[in-house]
């Protein structure tokens, strides 16, 4: 099978596992105390005629299967409700908000790997000597510390104390630089990277540390491969099997590990986002629940899922990629 | 051996510094390869083969190195030390440097292949990649040359449909089949030397044999010559034309293949031989050697073979034997380290056997008679 006709099995493959959440999170959304129509009158008292009227208007009087269906048939038709909290279509709510959410988580995961695959790389080098001591102390406190903490910490040190980076919101490059009275693309793109500095190293910190300390050990253990040796033994230059030989094989645990970390990263994002007041998909979700939004709830529900198994079904793609021994689904 | 020998080794030392102490892995040990030569390197698990292997490449890992000795290659200096003015030692001045070695000399001149076929090779790459490189950084060929010697090479070793082969990655490869792929990317090199360290140990017997007869076959095509490690006298008696038998870091018998296998001259390699399944022998009358090797990092005095030794007596606890030639075959001498013979006239006949602790191994050949 080809990797293209391998991303579609996988995809498809994935279907089942988005319809079953589904079903949960509706089963949940519909179990949780509180009545919706009466939180849609906010207090105000109404007449039993009306409340039916209401539960008429939007199906609520119908049972919860038929309910789940109607709601399943919007959702294919990009039709996820309405949240009566907002009155606003809960797709449009969705769109405005996501954008900062995968910005954020993003380029978390692009300082992650920028920074603990060289070092993790560098550690297995000098494997116990004190680069490596270091490297083991900075990533227990990665891996121990709390993203917010480190996130106020950075505001402290670096927005407060030395006023060098903004602490709060984002500038979002998908904007026009005129929206923010920013002189052209240099001046946007700039304020773009000031804005997301901190939020960004406070959300990656984790996943920076743990990678770190995967590659070191992977790298370790690639460099006493026999194939390394034989590498060796043909005249390879350190550097090349450094960058070709030991490496390739040392990143299949790396691939796999984002891809299951995505969930972590997509929490940590909800409390990055208050600590740096972002306008995320995070907070909308926070707001939702304390609300009992729960076309909301479901909608954002349905949209990280899908975004986990997408995450997970690319991470899968990425290691047949470069695994030669996976083999792609059911034929070979 | 009138001719210069393509490789010399002369009192070659190869240690490893532990926590736990000095590991004397290659304790000193001399040998030659001649042009078209597959000379034997045997003994059993832990004598020190594969470390010897690795030192004639200046491969050694850490904590282990090269403390002593020389190694002559095709006149050059491979190693080499020097006694400097103030009487330490120091790497000699026409000693290759790291990047002369790894530039010129592995793969180019001596090219290796390894005992575990499955481990050997990159499971990222395909095969007949691994191999191009290995041609494109050895050999002046262009890119695509490479990759039509290594398609040649692959047929050469009687891997079918080599195009395709070429392709593939290792897992698509049986043990028997990797192994050849390894044996093609030593041959299409082109060295002169190929150290070939156990390469059929982990194949079952009758993919062994193959392996064998392709060697043999190459081997005469090709004119390379081989250092064979094994500890299979079998596989010895096969395919070396000269052997050097190791035990505990030294080697104690040194002759051409015949000599040593019907004039042995050590104890050692007799009990060697007498432990070698052969088609005239049945199981029961199979010998296992008594006892186990020692560690290297602890070895006895005297003659480390003494304490396994049926013919130890007293003088062997002291005398530590260089080998030294006991008799001569085809021009080549026949060396042993055991001071039974008359060469080391150290009063081995006068001096009384030795009394023998218990060995964890059973059927005892004799010689404990007590004092
Ligand atoms: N990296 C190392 N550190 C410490 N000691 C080592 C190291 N490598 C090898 N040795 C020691 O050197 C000695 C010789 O080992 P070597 O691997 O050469 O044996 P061998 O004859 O090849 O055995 P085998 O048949 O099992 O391959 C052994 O005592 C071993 O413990
Ligand atoms: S020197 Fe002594 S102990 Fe060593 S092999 Fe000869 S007889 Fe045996
Ligand atoms: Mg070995």
């Amino acid at each position: 099978m080809g990797l293209l006709r391998y991303t579609t099995y996988r995809l498809v493959q994935a279907i089942p596992v988005l319809i079953g959440v589904s079903i949960l999170t509706f089963a949940l959304a519909n179990l949780t105390p509180g009545d919706p129509v009466r939180l849609m009158l906010q207090g105000q008292e109404a007449d039993q005629e009306t409340i039916e009227r209401i539960e008429a208007q939007y199906g609520l009087d119908q049972p919860i299967h038929e309910r789940y269906l109607t709601y399943m048939g919007g959702l294919v038709q990009g039709d996820m409700g309405h949240s009566f909290h907002r009155n606003a279509s809960v797709a449009e709510l969705i769109t405005n908000r996501i954008g900062p959410t995968l910005l954020l988580v993003l380029s978390a995961y692009v300082f992650a790997l920028a920074t603990s695959i060289p070092l993790g790389i560098i550690a297995a080098k000098r494997r116990n000597d004190p680069f490596d001591h270091v490297s083991r102390i900075v990533a227990l406190f990665g891996v121990s510390t709390p993203s917010f903490w480190i996130g106020i910490m950075l505001i402290l040190i670096f927005a407060v104390q030395l006023g060098w980076l903004p602490s709060s919101d984002l500038v979002y490059p998908w904007w026009s630089p005129e929206t923010y009275g920013h002189d052209g693309y240099g001046e946007h793109f700039y304020q773009v990277i000031r804005h997301l500095l901190l939020p960004m190293i406070a959300l990656g910190t984790l996943q920076m540390a743990t990678l770190m300390r995967v590659e070191r050990t992977q790298m370790i253990e690639s460099l006493q491969g026999e194939y390394v040796k034989l590498a060796r033994a043909y005249g390879v230059p350190e550097r090349t099997i450094m960058r070709k030989h030991a490496f390739q094989v040392a990143q299949l645990p790396i691939i796999t590990i984002v891809g299951l970390n995505l969930s972590t990263a997509l929490g940590g994002s909800v409390l990055i986002e208050f600590v740096f007041d972002i306008n995320g998909l995070g907070r909308l979700f926070y707001e939702a629940i304390i609300q009992l939004d729960y076309q909301l709830i479901m909608g954002i529900t349905m949209i990280i899922a899908t975004m986990f198994v997408i995450g997970v079904v690319i991470t899968d793609i990425a290691y047949a990629y470069i695994d030669p021994r996976v083999t792609y689904g059911e034929s070979e | 051996m009138s001719s210069e020998p393509l490789l010399r080794v002369e009192n070659l030392k190869t240690q490893f510094f532990t926590n736990a102490g000095t590991v004397r892995a290659v304790d000193g040990i001399s040998f030659e390869v001649h042009e078209g030569e597959i000379v034997g390197l045997v003994g059993e698990s832990g004598a020190g083969k594969s470390v010897a292997s690795m030192s004639l490449l200046r491969l050694v890992e850490h904590p282990g190195e090269i403390v002593a000795g020389e190694i002559t290659y095709k006149g050059e200096t491979l190693f080499g030390l020097e006694e400097g003015p103030d009487g330490e030692l120091r790497e000699r001045e026409d000693m290759l440097s790291n990047k002369a070695v790894r530039d010129r000399i592995r793969g180019n001149e001596i090219a290796v292949i390894f005992q575990d076929p499955m481990e050997s090779l990159n499971p990222v790459f395909t095969v007949g990649g691994q191999i191009r490189e290995f041609i494109e950084l050895n050999r002046d060929l262009s890119g695509k040359e490479a990759k039509q010697e290594a398609i040649d090479m692959l047929r050469e070793v009687g891997i079918p449909d080599p195009e395709e082969r070429y392709e593939e990655y290792p897992h698509q490869f049986s043990g028997g089949m990797r192994q050849r792929v390894l044996i093609a990317m030593a041959l299409a090199c082109e060295p002169s030397l190929i150290i070939a360290d156990e390469p059929t140990t982990a194949l079952d017997v009758t993919v062994e044999g193959q392996i064998i007869d392709l060697v043999d076959d190459l081997q005469e095509k090709y004119g390379t010559s081989f250092v064979w490690v094994t500890h299979d006298m079998g596989v010895v008696a096969e395919i070396c034309d000269r052997v050097n038998v190791m035990y505990l870091g030294e080697i104690i018998e040194q002759a051409p293949v015949d000599e040593l296998f019907y004039d042995t001259k050590h104890p050692y390699t007799q009990a060697l031989l007498k432990s070698m399944p052969r088609p005239d022998r049945t199981v029961e009358e199979l010998e296992p050697i008594e006892g186990v090797m020692p560690e290297a990092i602890s070895p006895p005095s005297g003659c480390r073979f003494h304490p396994r030794c049926p013919d130890a007596r007293e003088v062997c606890q002291r005398v530590h034997p260089e080998p030294k030639e006991v008799d001569r075959a085809d021009g080549y001498p026949h060396n042993a380290a055991c001071v039974k013979h008359d060469v080391f006239d150290v009063g081995y006949d006068e001096s009384p056997p030795l009394e023998k602790e218990p060995q964890l191994t059973a059927s005892t050949p004799g010689g404990e008679d007590g004092e």
